[in-house]
């Protein structure tokens, strides 16, 4: 099973999402579909340039290669923002369905009550 | 860059008329600061910053050439006629410029960063910022129209982010300009196409061309987003993304050419843009129909591997921030005073409200090109790009349907005001209108100074040529005139074609597609 490694994974979970961002109406599911998304460039990003064995570069152990800190440091910013994203997103969705009761993307832009 | 949003908290906690002040006293001291730098760049070239001390190309670094600080002074002088329009506005609370300051500094972040990942971080930073703008009133049309923004260009940037991965897993740095060395190192260019696709996919989304483009209207017309915000968006955020379409290009230039791709995309968005604008009846989604239009015309520009026909896209940049946002400024005073946007109803500006008719004219006029005014020094040079036939006929197309649409739009201001008199505008807001509408007439006449003096590239404009492009402009105006009393008047198919919305669903679907043309045609040409 070699093929099965952080970066393929990455790619597929990225391409799920996708997937489901396409195909799914329901707003709560685009969300989700997002962080699936989300999740596989992380995977990504933490697998770049992997090697067995290799340690994190704390310390000053020198019997094994350094994995490289900057994918690691990144995804630390990365996941930050994504969490806010999320967050964000859910708060309009709930503030939109809460005032409006509307939970699915609509087909036609809503002319009405936008006379102003 | 830092500045503009510490400002901006800074007046959050004030509160009261000092803040108000205080923000202006500042913008016009960073208008000043900009154009220091611009000037520092002009004379002794590119300045970088290194963050931490560390070398150049492994450090956080910003840098500014003379594209990049251009733009940032361009939108630091915006900024101060933005905040006189909003003023006395209603919808100016602390709230809301803090946020707007904010935009700004993260604008200010994007054109000067030179590390891919800061250029994310401000990008999906500025999409969080750009639809709490839109949604500030709260209205349920806003609020639909800014989730759809934010939810696509949050997966938009999650595609920069992927594109960016593999960028770094081929190269292992981030740094624009050192990747660019790195560029010509490598094997094979099928190394990056993916990454190249990506990131052309998010470039794309904001650029907003062709089959991406279906969110800006959304956000930049919706009814309810203060106008100052409709101005920001169409005249200097959307530029960004043609900034940095720009700058990925360039990093990419080694390898992967793919400028007669983009040449044909962009006519393709300026010929969508110009047909769903006829279709339209709302001054506002005329207007932000009209951005995308534009924006394809700047994308011909760029792609047509010409160096004054590069120079006049740039050159548009910054005459389309000139008139979109005075249009825009102005079509908020006249919906606010008309209590109406559809275009058939406004009638007698002239007479109703004189000086925004004013502003409007000088805006329309330059959008359409007329001979002195700016826009048709940018066409002009975008124009010169070409001797081939064909593609002087493919601008000539565009240019008749920038002016048919507007042509439709200037009907608003003539004809009878419902109501008698001239109506006193607001102060500032008319200022600020005015100024800007005057000076797209300046910038025009004074085009080829500008251009030398913002990109050191020397234009002369050819007197017999202007007077032929005059002409022409004068035909285009009688057939515009024409067209619009013989088919766009009565409706029918063209209406039903403004009214083509992609779902949200839509959207991302075509977001994958593009992602698959690219990358085809991208290993086709490879």
């Amino acid at each position: 099973m070699d093929f099965i490694t952080g970066e393929i994974v990455g790619i597929l979970l990225f391409f799920i999402g996708l997937y489901g961002l396409m195909t799914k109406k329901t707003i709560v599911k685009t969300i989700m579909s997002m962080s699936i998304m989300e999740s596989g460039i992380f995977l990504f990003y933490i697998t770049i340039n992997y090697t067995d064995g290799s340690v994190p570069p704390i310390g000053q152990a020198q019997e094994a290669a350094f994995v490289d800190p900057v994918p690691s440091a990144l995804m630390i910013t990365a996941i930050v923002i994504g969490i806010g994203v999320t967050a964000i997103g859910l708060t309009m969705f709930m503030h939109y369905k809460q005032k409006h009761g509307i939970t699915h993307w609509s087909r036609n832009r809503n002319q009405t009550g936008s006379e102003h | 860059m830092l500045a503009p949003i510490l400002t901006g908290a800074i007046t959050y906690l004030l509160r009261n008329r000092a803040a108000k002040l205080f923000l202006y006293i500042f913008q016009v001291l960073y208008a000043g600061l900009a154009f220091y730098v611009f000037m520092t760049v002009k004379q002794t070239g590119p300045i970088v910053w290194n963050i931490g001390g560390y070398t150049d190309g492994l450090a956080l670094s910003l840098y500014a050439d003379s594209i990049s600080i251009f733009m940032v002074l361009m939108t630091a002088v915006f900024y101060i006629a933005f905040l006189v329009y909003a003023t006395r506005e209603q919808y100016f609370r602390p709230r809301f410029y803090f946020l707007f300051m904010v935009l700004q500094g993260l604008m200010m972040g994007l054109f000067l960063s030179s590390d891919l990942f800061n250029i994310f971080v401000f990008l999906e930073v500025s999409t969080v910022v750009v639809s709490i703008l839109i949604m500030i009133n709260k209205e349920k049309q806003a609020i639909y129209d800014g989730m759809i923004y934010f939810f696509v260009n949050v997966i938009g940037t999650a595609f920069l982010l992927f594109g960016i991965g593999m960028l770094y897993r081929t190269f292992g740095l981030l740094d624009i300009r050192a990747i660019n060395e790195a560029m010509s190192l490598l094997d094979s260019p099928r190394a990056v196409v993916l990454p190249y696709g990506m990131m052309m996919v998010t470039v794309s989304l904001k650029t907003a061309v062709t089959p991406l483009f279906s969110w800006l209207p959304k956000a930049h017309g919706t009814p309810s987003a203060p106008p100052v915000v409709s101005a920001v968006l169409s005249g200097l955020y959307i530029k960004s993304g043609v900034y940095m379409f720009i700058r990925f290009n360039e990093m990419f230039n080694p390898v992967i050419d793919m400028h007669v791709f983009f040449f044909w995309i962009g006519f393709l968005t300026s010929l969508i843009g110009f047909i769903m604008a006829l279709g339209q009846k709302d001054i506002k989604l005329i207007l932000a129909y009209h951005t995308v239009s534009q924006v394809g015309l700047i994308m011909m520009g760029i792609n047509m591997a010409s160096e004054i026909a590069f120079w006049g896209a740039v050159y548009h940049i910054f005459n389309h921030a000139i008139f979109k946002s005075t249009l825009f400024l102005t079509a908020g005073m006249i919906y606010e005073e008309y209590g109406t946007r559809n275009v058939y109803q406004i009638r007698g500006l002239f007479k109703r409200m004189p000086w925004v008719a004013v502003a409007t004219t000088f805006a329309i006029l330059g959008i359409t090109g007329a001979p002195f005014f700016n826009g048709s020094i940018s066409k002009y040079m975008i124009a010169h790009g070409t001797y081939d036939y064909t593609v002087t006929l493919l601008l000539n197309i565009i240019n008749l349907g920038t002016t048919m649409s507007f042509v439709k739009y200037a009907t608003m201001l003539f004809g009878k005001s419902p109501k008698k008199g001239a109506v006193k505008s607001d102060f500032y807001a008319l200022t600020a209108c005015v100024v800007m509408g005057v000076a797209s007439f300046f910038t025009g006449i004074f085009g080829e100074g500008l251009t030398q003096f913002f990109f050191n590239y020397e234009v002369h404009v050819n007197v017999d040529e202007y007077i032929q492009k005059g002409m022409v402009y004068v035909l285009m105006i009688v057939a515009g005139v024409a067209f619009y009393n013989g088919i766009i008047k009565h409706g029918g198919l063209i209406t039903r074609i403004g009214h083509l919305e992609l779902t949200f669903n839509g959207i991302i679907t075509s977001m994958a597609g593009y992602f698959i043309v690219l990358v085809v045609y991208l290993s086709l040409i490879l």
